[in-house]
C-alpha cells in the first residue's frame, strides 16, 4: 500500500457559521441529467471487482488469467483459462458443445439480460426488472461529501454536498467536477 | 423414483457470488467448506488460486480477483469451470460425481438462459445422476431458522438474503415462494466493501487495491448505527477520542502479521500502519438502510419489507410481519437486527406484532437447511435424472424445479387465490432445536454506545 495521505480530517469539528455563496438547496440550473449520470458511473464503480486492471497489476509476468477475465463482450478468448486449469488437474473429459459454448463465449449480465426476453414477459410475470425495490419515499439526505457529516451546502458548480468551509476548501482542491451546471 | 436413486449420495452446494458452500449429505452437515469463488492472483506470492486452493496464500495484498458472477449473476462459465473442476471430482469430494445427486442454489430471478447452462454443466460436463436446483430462501423452511421449540413451522415467512451482490426480501407461503413481491436493494458485501475502500483511500491510505484487506476492516470494525445521526455527531465532535473510533491495524504479509483492531493494552510498534475507523464503521453498513446515500434510488431495507408485505393477501399480511428471517453475510454486522426491528415497528400495522428470526451462522444457513432438504425421503422425488435430461434437455429441468416463471399452463398467481391455498402444514419437528427469535435484542454492538 503506498503512503500518499491526501488528507486527514482532525478538524471536522469547525465552525457552523454561514459560508459565504452557498446555496443551501440545489438551485434550478443544475443539470439533473449530468448529476444522474456521475451517479451512475459512482454506482458502477461501486460494481467493479478490481480497481486497477490487470495489465498494470500483473505487469512484468505471466498474463494468463487476467487476461481472460479483462476481456469483454464475445471476444474468443485465446486460450481458455479452465482448459488450462483442466490440463493442470489431468482432466481428459472432452466437453459438450453446449458447455464450450458457454466456456468460450462469455457474455455480459447485460448482454444476457437483453437475450433473456424478459421485457417482453407479459406484465403479470414477475421477473428480475420487476423486482427492483421501489423508490425511496423521503428525499435524500445531504452528506458531506468529503468528511461524511451532514451537509448543509452545495457546490455552485458541482452540486456535490459539504457540511463547513474545510471541506469546501478540500472539495474545491480534490473533488470539484466543475462542470455540472 | 427408480430404485437405484435410493442409496444416492448427494452432495449440496450453495454457490453463491462471494464463496461456495459445499458439503456431503451425511458428512458435512452442519459445517460445509466454505471455498471462495473466485480465481485470485496473489502479485506476492507469484501464483493463481483457484477456488478452494486460496489456503495456499501467504501474501493477501493487492489481489487481483476473477469473479464468475457479475452483479449477482454466473456470467463467466470459463472460470466457473476452472473453479468446479477443481471441486467436482472424486478426490476432492471423496466420491463418484456421476453416481452421486447434486443439489444447487441459483439466484433469485435467475435469467432462463443461464438456468439451461447451470444444467448443462450439472449433467453434460459433471454428469451427476440426478440434480434439484432452486433458491437459497426457497430451502430455510427446511432448516431451523423459524424452530421453536414444540411449535410447528409457520406457514408465512419472509425470508431477507442479503449477501454479497445484493439483499432481497423473499415472502414465501409454506415453502413457495410469492414471486410476485420478491423485492430486490441493489446493496451487498462486495457494494459495501468498495465503498469502504473509496471512503478510506480519500481520507487515509490508499486501499483501492486491497479488497481482501478493506473486506476483513469491514468485517472486524463495522456496525449498524440505531441512531445515525447522533454517532455522526459523535465522531465529529472529537474524531480522535470518541468511544467509536477504533484503530485498525493494517497487516504486513512479509512479516505473516494479520491485521486486526488494536486491542485496549496493545503497545505500538513503528512498524505499524494504522487505518482510523471512525464514522466509516457504521455510514458503510447504513447504505443498506439508506441506499439514497450513495444516489441509488431504492427504498432502503425496511420500506422494502414493507412493501413486500404490502403485495400479499390482506388477510394473512400479519403473519409475514411476524416471521422475518435474516439470512447471508450482510446481515452479519452487529446492530443489524435491532435497527431494523425498530423501523418496521415504525411502518406496520399498529395491530401486527413484528418478529426477527437471526440466525446462528446466516452464510451457512441456506446450506444447513438444504442438508436438512436433502435428507428428507422426498427429496430424490423432485430431482431430475440424468436419463430425463438425456431424453428432454432442460424441459425436464423447466417441469420439475420451483421457479419464478409460471409452468406451462399455469396462470401466475393472483392475490384471490394465494389464501385459498394457506392449510394448516404441521411439518414434524426432527430436532426441535430452538429458533434464535431477535426480536427484543439484537447481537451487541462492539462499540460502546451498544
Ligand atoms: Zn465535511
Ligand atoms: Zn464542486
Amino acid at each position: 500500500m503506498s503512503n500518499i495521505i491526501i488528507v486527514f480530517f482532525s478538524d471536522c469539528g469547525g465552525q457552523h457559521r454561514a459560508i459565504r455563496n452557498t446555496q443551501s438547496v440545489a438551485s434550478a440550473q443544475l443539470d439533473p441529467d449530468v448529476i444522474a449520470k456521475r451517479t451512475r458511473r459512482h454506482l458502477d464503480e461501486l460494481e467493479r471487482s478490481n480497481y486497477s486492471e490487470p495489465s498494470a497489476l500483473l505487469a512484468g509476468e505471466e498474463d494468463e488469467d487476467g487476461t481472460a477475465g479483462g476481456r469483454t463482450g464475445k471476444g474468443r478468448a485465446r486460450q481458455a483459462t479452465s482448459d488450462k486449469r483442466a490440463a493442470e488437474l489431468g482432466k481428459k473429459k472432452k466437453s459438450t458443445m453446449n458447455v464450450r459454448t458457454a466456456v468460450l463465449y462469455k457474455k455480459s449480465f447485460t448482454m444476457l439480460l437483453d437475450e433473456s426476453g424478459l421485457a417482453s414477459y407479459p406484465a403479470s410475470v414477475p421477473t428480475y426488472l420487476s423486482a427492483a425495490a421501489p423508490p425511496p419515499k423521503e428525499p435524500p439526505r445531504m452528506l458531506c461529501s468529503i468528511c461524511g457529516y451532514l451537509g448543509k451546502y452545495r457546490c455552485k458548480r458541482c452540486s456535490m454536498p459539504y457540511c463547513d468551509k474545510n471541506c469546501e476548501e478540500v472539495h474545491d482542491e480534490a473533488r470539484c467536477e466543475r462542470r455540472v451546471i | 423414483m427408480p430404485s437405484y436413486l435410493k442409496h444416492t449420495r448427494i452432495v449440496v452446494v450453495d454457490n453463491g457470488a462471494s464463496t461456495i458452500k459445499l458439503g456431503v449429505k451425511g458428512f458435512n452437515d452442519s459445517d460445509s467448506r466454505v471455498i471462495p469463488n473466485a480465481i485470485v492472483r496473489s502479485k506476492g506470492d507469484k501464483a493463481t488460486y483457484y477456488g478452494h486452493e486460496i489456503e495456499k496464500c501467504t501474501d493477501y495484498s493487492s489481489l487481483h480477483y476473477r469473479l464468475p458472477f457479475e452483479k449477482g449473476y454466473l456470467v463467466d462459465w470459463d472460470a466457473q469451470k476452472a473453479i468446479w473442476d477443481g471441486i467436482f471430482t472424486t478426490d476432492y469430494l471423496m466420491l463418484d460425481p456421476t453416481e452421486s445427486s447434486l443439489l444447487m442454489t441459483e439466484p433469485y430471478f435467475n435469467l432462463p438462459n443461464l438456468q439451461d447452462v447451470y444444467d448443462q454443466f450439472v449433467f453434460e460436463e459433471y454428469e451427476f445422476q440426478s440434480y434439484y436446483r432452486c433458491t437459497p430462501a426457497s430451502l430455510v423452511s427446511y432448516g431451523k431458522l423459524y424452530r421453536e421449540k414444540g411449535q410447528p413451522s409457520p406457514e408465512c415467512v419472509l425470508v431477507v438474503d442479503s449477501g454479497f451482490s445484493f439483499t432481497h426480501v423473499v415472502p414465501m407461503i409454506n415453502g413457495s415462494i410469492m414471486w410476485e413481491a420478491v423485492k430486490r436493494i441493489d446493496v451487498g458485501g462486495k457494494l459495501l466493501t468498495n465503498q469502504l475502500k473509496e471512503l478510506v483511500s480519500f481520507r487515509q491510505w490508499n486501499m483501492m487495491d486491497e479488497t481482501y484487506v478493506m473486506n476483513d476492516v469491514k468485517e472486524s470494525c463495522c456496525f449498524v448505527s440505531t441512531q445515525f445521526t447522533r454517532d455522526l455527531d459523535i465522531c465529529r465532535a472529537n474524531p480522535i477520542g470518541n468511544p467509536i473510533v477504533q484503530e485498525y491495524i493494517l497487516p504486513d504479509f512479509s512479516l505473516n502479521r494479520r491485521g486486526h483492531v488494536r486491542r485496549p493494552d496493545e503497545m505500538m510498534e513503528d512498524s505499524y500502519q494504522i487505518l482510523h475507523m471512525n464514522s466509516e464503521r457504521f455510514a458503510v453498513p447504513e447504505i443498506m438502510f439508506r441506499p439514497d446515500d450513495i444516489g441509488l434510488e431504492q427504498a432502503g431495507l425496511a420500506q422494502t419489507i414493507a412493501h413486500s408485505i404490502s403485495l400479499l393477501p390482506e388477510d394473512i399480511q400479519g403473519m409475514f410481519w411476524s416471521n422475518i428471517g435474516l439470512i447471508g453475510g450482510s446481515t452479519k454486522f452487529p446492530n443489524f437486527c435491532s435497527r431494523l426491528a425498530a423501523e418496521l415497528r415504525t411502518l406496520a400495522p399498529v395491530d401486527s406484532e413484528v418478529k426477527i428470526y437471526e440466525s446462528s451462522d446466516p452464510i451457512l444457513e441456506a446450506y444447513r437447511s438444504a442438508i436438512a432438504f436433502a435428507s428428507k425421503p422426498d427429496f430424490l422425488q423432485k430431482v431430475v435424472t440424468r436419463e430425463e435430461y438425456n431424453e428432454s434437455g432442460s424441459n425436464a429441468c423447466r417441469r420439475k424445479f420451483p421457479d419464478w416463471k409460471p409452468k406451462e399452463g399455469e396462470a401466475a398467481l393472483t392475490k384471490g387465490k394465494v389464501s385459498v391455498e394457506l392449510q394448516d402444514v404441521v411439518r414434524e419437528d426432527e430436532e426441535g432445536a430452538p429458533a434464535h427469535p431477535g426480536d427484543v435484542v439484537g447481537r451487541k454492538t462492539d462499540s460502546a454506545l451498544g
